[in-house]
């Protein structure tokens, strides 16, 4: 009612739920307000007065949050009269001479600086039905207001409740769109940490390293890698790449991963392995949406000589690249092996490769081959090969302590994840006799690390 | 604008081949549009040909949508042939294997050849 703020000590439920509202639209800060302010000079020349303000009714102050012309000080008491008590009506609140209406003769802007004499405002109503503050004119002199202009008056307060609903909704909109981000980025980074293991097991006889560089710090990717016992006493290890990036890469890294290791359990066989984790991705994305990943499985078995058989099964993967005690390095070719989980009868090309004292395997996804070197070509596997080659003997450690060297020298050209897994064969201490056999796999002659690159441009 | 674009147009070769050029790089936030061209293609019995020409980029989510056209002329008993691949493309091509379930062509008139013979 009418004067009624005053005498109320306690808020009714009614304000209470208001002055909520005042604050969830985040009104009454002093930020400049170009939009408010075209409302206020707008207002002021539909009466032709020399003041107009956009207010907003706060607990115990109201703010002028545009204000044209002289009005003074951009906040004011609540005293009742003016914009406080044109907020507590529906339509349009008009005092055409000031001094001569009980409500409005005492009020500090009637008796004090500008010396309001003529008073109409409009409500700012949001859609639930609460009432802001108000659009309201200012004059020096007493007047009335014809009922077209009042009407256009309440036009102007109501273009204002909608542009605040509108900026809530963008805000509510942003801060929405922000948690969700925040959350599946977290999501994903967590998952990928579940997904590689936290530590490498001790292999006897075996060094070896893992690494994961990620190309963006906002979008994970799907690289994955794994190096576990099996229980008749050899090794399996893995790495590959799943397709996409964000959380549902994580999600198939981590099926991928799981299945791989189940996989072992049952037929350790490479191939197998790769045959089984096809099988379960077919059978998981089936509705049309293809997802699938490349992977390198391979089993280690350590010979008597301290030198290991390493039997290797891949789908659609760069090669593995072999760097020998002697400097020299080749790919270990696994042609012919495709994509794992998208092709009806994929075929995944197996080899084998035997590492001697001082020899080293490293393992690697795309991210290493594919980044960009500053002549603006791909490194390639030939690239890569050459600048590994001056590291013999190999050690997985050093090995991977290269590769980062080389990816950070690589810098911006780098532009995937990229998954690294080194495995070596400690060089054999001075004075013990080398081993002869030759594996059949390695008939074909080590090619040395020269400097072509036939497919780089 | 480091922005990767990426437009597909679609024309009816005189042989009644369906032609789809890609131009622009394929990742995974260009790929749906790709993706829509490549489940509207009509398949027709004349078979399909992607002219990625100017394809200058192709990630593994490019990929699964190739590999969703293939399944749709799978589906529809046509054969689709793969058209001015560069020597980057086609070397990853050949490693991933999808030499061995596409057809690749240096241009679109060898890719329409292929296609009748």
């Amino acid at each position: 009612m009418l004067g009624t703020p005053e005498a109320a000590p306690s808020r009714t439920a009614g304000e209470r739920r208001r002055l909520d509202a005042v604050h969830r639209y985040g009104l009454l800060d002093d930020a400049p307000d170009g939009a408010l302010d075209r409302v206020a000079a707008l207002a002021a020349r539909l009466f032709g007065a020399p003041m107009a303000t956009v207010s907003v009714v706060g607990a115990d102050r109201i703010r002028l949050k545009a204000a044209y012309g002289p009005t003074g000080a951009r906040e004011l008491g609540r005293e009742p009269g003016l914009a406080a008590s044109a907020i507590e009506r529906d339509g349009p609140y008009v005092v055409p001479d000031t001094l001569r209406d009980p409500r409005t003769a005492a009020h500090p802007l009637v008796q004090g600086a500008p010396g309001v004499r003529f008073y109409a405002a409009a409500p700012i109503t949001t859609p639930g039905g609460d009432r802001l503050g108000t659009v309201d004119v200012w004059d020096t002199r007493p007047r009335e207001a014809d009922a077209d202009r009042l009407a256009a008056l309440g036009e102007l307060a109501a273009l204002v409740a909608e542009e605040l609903e509108g900026r809530l909704a963008a805000a509510r909109t942003l801060a929405a769109e922000r948690r969700m981000r925040t959350g599946a980025e977290r999501l994903a980074r967590t998952l990928q940490r579940t997904l590689l293991p936290p530590a490498l097991p001790a292999v006897p006889g075996l060094s070896t390293a893992a690494a994961y560089h990620t190309a963006s710090p906002d979008e994970v990717g799907g690289d994955f890698y794994d190096l576990f016992p099996l229980a008749d006493g050899r090794w399996a290890f893995f790495l590959g790449d799943v397709c996409g990036k964000g959380a549902d890469a994580a999600a198939l890294t981590s099926l991928t991963r799981y299945t791989l290791r189940a996989a072992a359990i049952h037929d350790p066989d490479p191939g197998a392995a790769l045959a089984t984790l096809d099988a379960v991705l077919k059978a998981e994305y089936q509705d049309g949406d293809p997802r699938y990943c490349t992977a390198v499985f391979g089993v280690l078995e350590s010979a008597p000589d301290g030198s290991f058989e390493v039997v290797l099964a891949a789908g659609g993967h760069p090669p593995a690249l072999v760097l020998r005690a002697d400097g020299t390095s080749r790919p270990v070719p696994t042609p012919g092996g495709q994509l794992i989980g998208l092709l009806p009868a994929p075929h995944f090309a197996r080899n084998t490769v035997r590492l001697d004292p001082g020899d080293a395997l490293l393992l690697y996804t795309d991210g290493l081959t594919e980044a960009r070197t500053d002549d603006g070509g791909m490194l390639g596997e030939d690239g890569l090969a050459d600048r590994l080659a001056d590291l013999a003997p190999h050690g997985a450690e050093a090995l991977l302590a290269a590769v980062d060297k080389l990816l950070g020298d690589l810098g911006d050209g780098v532009s995937d994840d990229t998954a690294l897994l080194a495995l070596s064969v400690p060089a054999r201490p001075a004075g013990v006799p080398p081993t002869a056999p030759v594996h059949p796999a390695l008939a074909d002659p080590p090619r040395p690390t020269a400097p072509s690159a036939q497919e780089n441009r | 604008m480091t922005e990767r674009t990426l437009t597909v147009t679609s024309r009816t070769h005189p042989s009644g081949a369906t032609v789809l050029t890609v131009d622009g790089e394929l990742d995974h936030h260009t790929a749906p549009q790709l993706r829509a061209a490549v489940e509207a293609a009509p398949y027709p019995p004349a078979g399909t040909v992607l002219d990625l020409t100017r394809l200058g980029y192709c990630d593994s989510t490019g990929i699964t949508v190739l590999v969703t056209g293939y399944h749709r002329a799978q589906a529809a008993g046509t054969p689709l042939v793969l058209a001015g691949l560069s020597a980057d493309l086609l070397r990853v091509f050949r490693i991933v294997g999808l030499d061995q379930i596409f057809s690749f062509r240096p241009t679109v008139d060898e890719a329409v050849a292929a296609l009748s013979s």
